[in-house]
C-alpha cells in the first residue's frame, strides 16, 4: 500500500507550486525517517497551499495513520475523496481508518472499492453481515493461510454464523428434535449434565433415528462417569452409523472404562480401520491391548502412534505405556529408555496437575 | 437391582409387608433402595457430640477444607475402642498472621470419647489432659502408636502450626511431651503414622507435609468464584521422618534418610513391606503430582521409586491428586497393593503389586475406575466388611471446593460415601447404609463393638462424625492382637497370614486418621484358621487350627 501511494504521489507532485512541492518533498523525507509530527506539519502546509491537491490530503491522512491517530486521518482522507471519488488509495486508507475506530459499516464501501477482502471480511463481521464476512475471510485466508488475525476472525465469524443459525432454529422450531439437540449441546458445554440429558432425550423421543444425538448423549453420560449408560448410547449410534469412526471410538472407550477390554479392542480396531492412524485411537487400542495381556499388540499400536506423533500428551502417554510393558517383561533397559523419553516429552519433569 | 429378591428377602418383617404392599401396587424400581440389605447402619452413638469446626471463610483460607483426623484406639485398655477426633480451629476473617485459631475455646478442642460398655460414649477430653490444642495450631490429623512400648497407645496430632505428641500415662491421662520428644515439626503437617523402619523394636514416626504456606500467603483462586487454590500455586515441601531413640526422644532423620530429598505436596501416608525384604516401605499420596513410593533400603535410608516401579502416575502417565491411601493386599496374592483417592476428572489410583518390585494400574480391572470419575476421595480403607475373606473398599468423599457447583455444575461438593464389595478382585458398589451427602474427610476402621465385624468412623466438615456400624451376619472371623516382645509392642509392620489372606499390621493409612491396631480377617465358612505371623524382628510364628470368631492375642516368641 505504501509503495502505491509513493508512486502515485511522485507523479502527482508535478502539478503543484514549487513552495507546495518543497513542503511535500520535506514531508516525505520526514515521514520516511519516522518524524511523523514534522511530516504532518509539512503535509498540512501542502493542503493549505494547494486545497485542491488530493495527494496532499492523502499524504496527511496516511501519516496520521502511521502515527496511529486514526481519528485525525479521517477528515483529510474524506476531503481527498470529496475532490476525487475515484482515488483508490484514499478509499483504502479511509476504510482502514474507519474500521480501526469501530465504524465498520462506514468502512465497508471503501474496502469494497479496493477489494481488501481481509479487512472487508472483518468489517462485515463487525457489522453483522456474517455470510459475506465468512466468504471474504475465506478468500483472504487462501492468500495468507497462516495469518493469526484472519484465522481468529474466520473462526469467530463461523462461530457466530453457527450460533445465528441455531438461534433461528430454536426460535422457529423450539420443539423440534434439532432444537432440543442444540439445547443439549449448549447445556453440555456449560456442564449442566442433567439438563443436557433431558434435552437429548426429548430429541430422541421426537426423532430417534437422527444421527449424532445418541453420540452426544453418550458423551454426557461419559462426562458423568456413567459408563454403562454411555455404552448404551454409543451402541445405538454405532447401529445408526456403522461407518462412523468416532462412534466406534467412543464405544470402545466406554467399554474400556468398564474393563470390557476384548470388546473394547474390537471397537477400537474397527475405528482404526474406518479412519486409520488417528493417534487417539491408537493410544486407546494400545491401552486396551495391554490390559488384555496382548503386549505385542499394545507395543505395536504405541510405536505406530509415536511414528505419527512425536510430541504432545499422547506421545508422552505412549512412552509411559511402553515403559510399563517393558518393565513387566523385565526389560529394564528399554523401560528406562521409555521413561526417559516420557520425561523429555513431558518437559523434563512429571507434570503438575491442577484442580 | 434385584427387585424380586429384595421384595422377598428383607430381614425386617414389617418392612417386608410394607414393601410388598407397595410392590403389588406399583412394583417400581425406586423401592430397591428401601429394601436392600446394607452392610452398615449409620447410627450416631449417644454421647458423640463432636462437630468438626473448620471455619470456612470468604477468603478461602486453604487449611479450612483439609481437616480432620479420626483415631480408633483403646486408650485405657478396657477392651473397647475409643474415638479421638481432631478439630480445625477458628480462622479470623480475613485471616490474620499469625492466627491463634482460638484453640483454647472448647468448641475448637480436639476430643477424646471413651466408649462405655453400652456402646455410648463419654467425652473425657478434659480429664484426659487433651483440652486445648495449642493456640496457633489448626488441627489436621492424628497418628496412634505405643512409641515407648509401655502398653498404652500414644497420640500424635498434626496441625498447621506445631504438632503435639501426647504420651499416654496409663491412668486415663495424657501428657504433652512434644518438646522433650522433639517432634513438633512446624509448617503444615497433614497425616502421620508410627512404624518401625529400622526394626529396632521402637516405633518411629513419619509426617507428611502439604506445602510451603501460611495464612499471610494464602491465595484466592477461581476468579469471580473465589475458591481454594490448587497445590501447584504453592511451593512443595518436605516430609519428615523421626527416628525413635528409645529414651523418649526422637531424632529428625529426614535428611540423612533421603526422605527430604523429595519435596512434594504430601497428604496421606501408608506403610507396608511391598518387596518382602523385611523392611517397611512408605507410600505418600501427593496432591496434584507424582505419588512417592519410598523404598526402605534397610540401612536407614530410603529411595523414591514411584515412577520406576509403576506406582507414581496414572495408567495414562498423568499425575494424581492423591489424598488418602491404603497399602494392603486386595486380591489375596500376599503382596500389598496401593489404592490412592483423588479428585474428580481423575480416577482413584489402583496400583497392583505384581511382585518383583513392579506395580501396574488396575483401575479398570478392579472396577474402581468406573466408580471414581466424578467424586473426590479422602479417607480410604480395605477391610473385609462382609467377612467373606476378601477385603472391601470404603471411601469417604466430598469435593475440596465448597462452591464447586458454581465452577463445574457437573460436580458436587457434598458426595455420598462409597462402599464397594470385593468379588474376586473386582469391586461392586453397594449401599453404604447412608444416603447422606457429606464433605467427608477422615476415616478410621475398627471393630467398635467387638462383634467381629468391622465398623467405620468418618469425619465430616462442619458436622458430626459418621459412625458406620456393621450390621453383621453369619460368616466367621478372627481378630488378632499382636503382642510384640522383640519387635515393637503392637507388632506394627508384621505380616499376618490367615487362611490365604494377608494383612500388614498398621494403624496408619487412610487420610489423617489412625485405625484399630488389631488385625482383622473375615473367614467366610471356615471353622478353623491357620495363622502365620512374620514379625518385624524376622521371627516367623505359625499357629494352626485356631478357633474362629474370637479376639486372639498372639505373643511374639522371646527367642527367634
Amino acid at each position: 500500500m505504501r509503495t502505491i501511494l509513493i508512486l502515485f504521489m511522485a507523479h502527482a507532485a508535478l502539478a503543484i507550486s514549487p513552495q507546495a512541492a518543497q513542503h511535500l518533498q520535506s514531508g516525505r523525507e520526514q515521514e520516511k525517517q519516522g518524524h511523523f509530527d514534522v511530516a504532518i506539519t509539512e503535509f498540512r502546509k501542502v493542503t493549505e497551499l494547494e486545497p485542491n491537491f488530493t495527494e496532499g490530503f492523502i499524504a496527511l491522512g496516511q501519516t496520521y495513520m502511521e502515527q496511529r491517530d486514526f481519528a485525525a486521518a479521517v477528515a483529510p482522507l474524506k476531503h481527498a475523496l470529496k475532490l476525487d471519488a475515484s482515488l483508490l488509495p484514499a478509499h483504502q486508507l479511509l476504510g482502514y481508518a474507519l474500521l480501526s475506530q469501530g465504524y465498520a459499516a462506514e468502512a465497508i464501501p471503501h474496502l469494497e472499492r479496493v477489494h481488501e477482502v481481509g479487512a472487508l471480511g472483518i468489517a462485515q463481521l463487525q457489522a453483522g453481515n456474517l455470510p459475506e464476512a465468512l466468504a471474504n475471510l475465506r478468500e483472504a485466508l487462501q492468500k495468507q493461510p497462516n495469518d493469526p488475525d484472519l484465522l481468529y476472525y474466520f473462526g469467530r465469524a463461523s462461530g457466530l454464523l453457527s450460533k445465528q443459525s441455531i438461534d433461528t432454529l430454536l426460535m422457529t422450531y423450539p420443539d423440534s428434535a434439532r432444537g432440543h439437540q442444540s439445547m443439549g449441546e449448549n447445556y453440555f458445554v456449560l456442564r449442566q449434565l442433567p439438563e443436557a440429558e433431558k434435552e437429548y432425550r426429548k430429541a430422541l423421543e421426537l426423532r430417534p433415528q437422527t444421527p449424532n444425538i445418541h453420540l452426544e448423549l453418550g458423551q454426557v453420560y461419559a462426562m458423568g462417569s456413567r459408563w454403562p449408560q454411555a455404552e448404551e448410547q454409543f451402541r445405538a449410534e454405532v447401529k445408526l452409523q456403522p461407518g462412523s469412526a468416532e462412534a466406534a471410538f467412543r464405544l470402545g472407550d466406554a467399554l474400556l472404562q468398564q474393563g470390557k477390554v476384548q470388546e473394547a479392542r474390537r471397537e477400537l480396531r474397527r475405528s482404526d480401520q474406518l479412519m486409520p492412524n488417528m493417534p487417539e485411537t491408537l493410544y486407546e487400542f494400545g491401552k486396551a491391548s495391554a490390559l488384555d495381556g496382548d503386549a505385542a499388540a499394545a507395543e505395536k499400536a504405541w510405536l505406530d502412534l509415536l511414528g505419527i506423533e512425536k510430541d504432545g500428551a499422547l506421545a508422552a502417554q505412549a512412552h509411559f505405556g511402553l515403559a510399563g510393558i517393558y518393565r513387566n517383561q523385565g526389560n529394564t533397559v528399554e523401560a528406562d529408555k521409555q521413561m526417559k523419553a516420557f520425561r523429555e516429552v513431558q518437559g523434563g519433569a512429571a507434570p503438575q496437575n491442577e484442580r | 437391582m434385584r427387585v424380586e429378591e429384595n421384595c422377598g428377602n428383607s430381614r425386617n418383617n414389617s418392612l417386608v409387608k410394607r414393601v410388598v404392599r407397595v410392590c403389588l401396587a406399583s412394583c417400581l424400581l425406586v423401592l430397591v433402595a428401601a429394601v436392600t440389605d446394607s452392610v452398615f447402619d449409620l447410627k450416631p452413638p449417644l454421647g458423640l457430640d463432636f462437630v468438626l469446626q473448620n471455619s470456612p471463610t470468604p477468603q478461602k483460607c486453604l487449611i479450612e477444607t483439609m481437616p480432620g483426623g479420626v483415631a480408633l484406639l483403646d486408650y485405657n485398655n478396657d477392651g473397647l475402642l475409643d474415638i479421638f477426633l481432631v478439630n480445625g480451629g477458628h480462622i479470623s476473617s480475613p485471616a490474620k498472621y499469625p492466627d491463634n485459631f482460638d484453640r483454647h475455646d472448647p468448641r475448637y478442642w480436639n476430643r477424646l470419647y471413651r466408649q462405655n460398655k453400652d456402646g455410648s460414649f463419654t467425652d473425657v477430653t478434659e480429664q484426659a489432659g487433651l483440652a486445648g490444642a495449642g493456640d496457633g495450631n489448626y488441627g489436621m490429623g492424628v497418628a496412634v502408636g505405643d512409641y515407648d512400648n509401655d502398653g498404652y497407645p500414644d497420640l500424635y496430632v498434626t496441625s498447621y502450626g506445631k504438632n503435639i505428641l501426647y504420651h499416654n500415662n496409663g491412668d486415663g491421662t495424657f501428657t504433652d511431651v512434644t518438646t522433650k520428644a522433639g517432634v513438633a515439626a512446624g509448617g503444615w503437617s497433614v497425616s502421620a503414622g508410627f512404624f518401625d523402619y529400622d526394626n529396632d523394636g521402637r516405633l518411629d514416626l513419619f509426617v507428611t507435609r502439604y506445602m510451603e504456606w501460611d495464612t499471610r500467603h494464602n491465595k484466592d483462586c477461581g476468579g469471580n468464584f473465589h475458591t481454594y487454590c490448587p497445590p501447584g500455586e504453592f511451593p512443595r515441601t518436605t516430609n519428615i521422618l523421626y527416628h525413635n531413640r528409645g529414651d523418649g526422644t526422637f531424632e529428625d532423620v529426614s535428611q540423612s534418610s533421603g526422605i527430604a530429598a523429595k519435596k512434594g505436596h504430601g497428604l496421606g501416608v501408608a506403610f507396608a513391606d511391598y518387596d518382602g525384604d523385611g523392611f517397611t516401605d512408605i507410600y505418600v499420596a501427593n496432591d496434584g503430582m507424582q505419588q512417592y513410593l519410598f523404598h526402605n533400603n534397610g540401612n536407614g535410608t530410603f529411595t523414591e521409586v514411584g515412577l520406576e516401579e509403576g506406582a507414581g502416575l496414572s495408567v495414562d502417565g498423568g499425575p494424581l491428586s492423591g489424598m488418602g491411601v491404603v497399602f494392603q493386599d486386595y486380591d489375596n496374592d500376599g503382596l500389598p497393593d496401593i489404592i490412592v483417592t483423588t479428585l474428580p476428572r481423575q480416577t482413584y489410583g489402583v496400583f497392583h503389586n505384581d511382585g518383583h518390585s513392579v506395580f501396574s494400574d488396575r483401575g479398570l480391572q478392579t472396577g474402581i475406575r468406573m466408580m471414581s470419575g466424578v467424586t473426590s476421595g479422602w479417607g480410604v480403607g480395605l477391610e473385609d466388611f462382609d467377612n467373606d475373606g476378601q477385603k472391601d473398599l470404603f471411601i469417604t468423599q466430598g469435593h475440596v471446593l465448597d462452591n464447586v457447583e458454581q465452577i463445574d455444575p457437573s460436580l458436587k461438593y457434598l458426595e455420598p460415601t462409597l462402599l464397594a464389595i470385593n468379588h474376586g478382585g473386582r469391586f461392586e458398589r453397594v449401599d453404604s447404609g447412608s444416603n447422606d451427602l457429606v464433605a467427608g474427610r477422615g476415616a478410621a476402621f475398627g471393630d467398635l463393638n467387638n462383634d467381629g465385624w468391622m465398623d467405620v468412623v468418618t469425619s465430616v466438615l462442619g458436622q458430626h462424625p459418621q459412625v458406620f456400624l456393621n450390621r453383621g451376619g453369619n460368616a466367621h472371623w478372627l481378630t488378632i492382637t499382636l503382642r510384640g516382645t522383640r519387635s515393637n509392642r503392637d507388632g506394627l509392620g508384621a505380616r499376618v497370614k490367615v487362611n490365604g489372606q494377608t494383612r500388614f499390621a498398621t494403624t496408619a493409612g487412610s487420610y489423617e486418621s489412625a485405625s484399630d491396631k488389631r488385625v482383622h480377617f473375615g473367614l467366610g465358612d471356615a471353622k478353623k484358621a491357620n495363622v502365620e505371623v512374620l514379625w518385624p524382628s524376622g521371627t516367623r510364628q505359625t499357629l494352626n487350627d485356631i478357633r474362629v470368631d474370637q479376639n486372639l492375642e498372639i505373643r511374639e516368641p522371646e527367642r527367634p
